[in-house]
């Protein structure tokens, strides 16, 4: 007697067995359960800060520096407008530059060595802990990397405004400070006495406004921390590759493909079923760990759920090939990593500045990746992602299809 | 146990293992990590100022600012597309030299300075880059500056990210060859069942086994070789380098041994590996980040072999210097071995049955 069995039911069923196969895979199991629980791990322990600052120490302090020359200056028949022009050039309120202020050059000296240790506590406030002294670090307070510092004379400014010439500062620098921090601060001090000694730039430069390009970060920039955001959950879709491949390439090499042939189920509920079951695993795991690391906004939200949809199946289709063209473990673990190893590239290339190189944009993981970025670190919606959300489904479309066609081949040849 | 049947196998392995995905992999990672690290990882925890020139007019400005020590300089055609650069943040800043520009400031006329800043260039950079602009400025006017600036060096300069992602990167050669390859390449010939005829020949379990430690000895010493010499890290002291990277081959490829004698099929293989993982990895992490206290990493075992490879060949010391670790990395080396020897005999049984 024949009894019709709808293809939904036949779908459904085979689901059944790809999660009941899904349980028993203890490696990816276990896999599965490392990515969602390092994930947001790796995450919170990402600088959620950026330390854009420059740390310039100074000996002796600008107040004693001013307080020191105010009246040798007026003596010297600087006029009050000089005094005030000097004072205005307040070097303590410097946007991206912190200045350390030292009251002899041998304690700025063992800050820059690394003996004397230099603290910013949450208020702002520098403290100095003399660690060869025993004395304890402040709770609370991050430490502040001073790598280069000034030594200037006490009577400097008077001697400038007087016009002397060929005084000598000495700068102080870290064996270990970049070359160009050590070229920039010897230029600065040179600047200063230029400016001080009131000789005009050989210059005229534009208006700040027209100087700044783009939207101005300054003090704003995008954490590495937020920049991981969008790379986790890239990592998290494509980590499904290898276990959907698994499942995937279990069944060709031990042939249980053919005996679910054998049943009322066609090669399209079996391609369905995996397809289902791949996209939904991957999907909910990145949900999980959205959910865990944040990153949703009311405008992004629709946004970040649609390409981890698409996400969720391309990678599915990845595994498709990958699955089919895999001889043994081994092999298909290589084939895993041979198509997901260069898929990574576009998630390590928004880690750095600038815009990313024509080909990476070519890759199909791009597309991905870039909504992500615009979505969850700069909460961008549908307007900003709509152009790369197009060029995902065309790649989509093409790393889907031939997914499909090779498990097809694959099935058909066993 | 056989040397003749022994270096019979191993020729064997030699020959099949080249076509082995595993064996790529042990041959082109290091490689990769090489060039991923180093090249990309590099700039990134290292970033330096980047400056983009426009220079119409032969400026002695652009000499003089690819000369400076520390800045990235990219030289454009045209205005527009420097400007498009700085907005996309490609450059931190952008310089615009037109003609005649030189002669203008040599000649005291203060032209109007073209210079963008990228909205997303960090505040160092910006002032880095603005000073050294203006100090250059400065110098082609032919301006003597007030000061004398003296400059003092303080403190013993740290090692550069490049040189403490080394041995991570060995640490990859190493596992990959030593651990994973003979692991698999057991595991393999378990599961194809060639393992079950070669033992219906003369050869023995210990044969095999012997045979697949000297596959990863050999495969591992030449990649750290390899890795060492791309990462700049072979110094003049080679010959003692070559001994410590045997030594690190030895182990990793007696713990491949075990876990290949251990596992009875690829996914558990893949399996072991991936959860020892971290433990493997452990004391590597204590290079990257020095101010971790350091005793921790003595616990791991894979620390006695990378610990020695970082003196002698990153630091190049001596051997004097870590005799005492090399004489660990030996002494687990042959408690891996006893244990290979004892986990045989299970492996045998295992066969027998299959």
């Amino acid at each position: 007697m024949r009894r019709t069995v709808s293809r939904v039911a036949i779908v459904f069923a085979l689901l059944k067995k790809e999660l009941v196969a899904y349980a028993r895979d203890t490696v990816y199991l276990a896999l599965t359960l490392v990515v969602l629980i390092a994930a947001p791990l790796l995450f919170r322990a990402m600088p959620d800060r950026v330390d854009e600052e420059l740390v310039l120490a100074i000996c002796p302090p600008v107040e004693r520096l001013l307080e020191g020359s105010t009246e040798a200056l007026r003596a010297l028949g600087a006029s009050e407008a000089d005094i005030a022009r000097i004072r205005q050039a307040d070097l303590t309120n410097q946007k991206g530059l912190l200045l350390v202020e030292f009251d002899d050059a041998a304690k700025m000296r063992a800050a820059i060595e690394g003996s004397l240790e230099v603290w910013r506590a949450s208020d702002g406030t520098l403290v100095f802990v003399d660690t060869t002294a025993g004395e304890k670090r402040p709770r609370g307070a991050e430490r502040v990397d001073v790598q280069v510092g000034v030594a200037f004379p006490e009577r400097f400014l008077a001697d400038l405004v007087a016009g002397a010439r060929g005084i000598e500062v000495t700068v102080y620098t870290h064996a270990s400070a970049p070359p160009e921090l050590r070229q920039a601060v010897t230029s600065f001090v040179r600047e200063a006495a230029f400016e001080i000694a009131g000789d005009e730039l050989p210059v005229r430069f534009p208006d700040e406004k027209d100087v700044v390009l783009g939207t101005d970060r300054l003090g704003d920039q995008v954490s590495l921390r937020e920049k991981m955001r969008p790379m986790l959950l890239f990592v998290v879709l494509m980590m499904e590759t290898f276990s959907m491949a698994s499942l995937v390439s279990t069944e060709v090499l031990e042939r249980t493909v053919t005996a679910v042939l054998v049943t009322p189920a066609k090669v399209s509920d079996f391609i369905a079923a995996k397809t289902i079951f791949g996209t939904l695993v991957s999907f909910t795991q990145a949900l999980i760990v959205l959910a865990l690391i944040g990153g949703l906004t009311a405008s992004s939200w629709s946004v970040v759920l649609a390409v981890l949809a698409i996400g969720a199946v391309m990678f599915t289709g990845i595994a498709l090939i990958v699955g089919a063209a895999g001889k043994d473990f081994i092999g298909q673990l290589f084939y895993a990593m041979l198509f997901t190893v260069p898929l990574l590239i576009p998630a390590f290339a928004v880690l750095f500045p600038g815009s990313v190189a024509p080909w990476v944009r070519v890759l199909p993981t791009f597309p991905i990746i870039d909504v992500l970025v615009k979505a969850t670190v700069y909460g961008g919606g549908w307007r900003e992602a709509a152009g790369s959300l197009v060029y995902a489904l065309a790649w989509l479309a093409v790393l889907f299809g031939a997914g499909v066609v090779a498990l097809r081949r694959k099935v058909a040849s066993l | 146990m056989s040397p003749r049947l022994t270096a019979t196998i191993l020729k064997k392995d030699f020959a099949s293992g080249t076509r082995s995905p595993v064996f790529l992999w042990a041959l082109v990672l290091p490689l990769a990590i090489t060039l991923v690290l180093q090249v990309a990882f590099g700039s990134l925890f290292q970033p330096k100022p980047r400056l983009g020139i426009v220079d119409h007019g032969s400026s002695q400005v652009v000499r003089a600012v690819q000369a400076a020590d520390g800045i990235r300089v990219r030289v454009f055609e045209d205005p527009e597309a420097l400007r498009e650069a700085v907005e996309a943040n490609d450059v931190d800043a952008g310089l615009v030299l037109p003609r005649g520009f030189d002669e203008a400031v040599k000649a005291g006329a203060r032209p109007t300075l073209t210079f963008w800043m990228s909205g997303e260039s960090y505040a160092a950079n910006r002032i880095v880059l603005a000073v050294t602009t203006i100090d250059l400025l400065r110098t082609l006017q032919g301006a003597r500056p007030p000061v004398e600036v003296r400059v003092e060096s303080v403190g013993e300069a740290g090692l550069p990210i490049s040189v403490r992602l080394v041995p991570l990167i060995v640490f990859y050669a190493l596992v990959m060859a030593g651990l994973f390859v003979p692991s698999s390449s057991l595991v393999e010939e378990k599961e194809q069942g060639t393992l079950k005829a070669l033992l219906v020949t003369p050869a023995r379990t210990t044969d095999v086994l012997v045979a697949k430690w000297t596959l990863g000895v050999v495969l591992a010493s030449a990649m750290s070789v390899v890795t060492l010499v791309l990462n700049r890290a072979l110094g003049s002291n080679w010959p003692e380098v070559l001994v410590v990277v045997a030594v690190a081959a030895m182990l990793t490829s007696a713990l491949g041994i075990v876990v290949g004698a251990l596992a009875s099929d690829s996914q558990m293989l893949f399996g072991i590996v991936k959860g020892s993982g971290i433990f493997l990895f452990a004391p590597v992490a204590f290079y990257l980040f020095p101010d971790w206290p350091q005793w921790i990493a003595r616990l791991f075992p894979l620390y006695w072999i990378i610990d020695p490879i970082w003196r002698v060949a990153v630091l190049g010391g001596h051997l004097s210097e870590v005799a005492s670790e090399i004489g660990v990395a030996l002494g687990i080396t042959v408690a891996l071995g006893a244990l290979a020897r004892s986990l045989s005999k299970r492996m045998q049984l295992q066969i027998a049955t299959r």
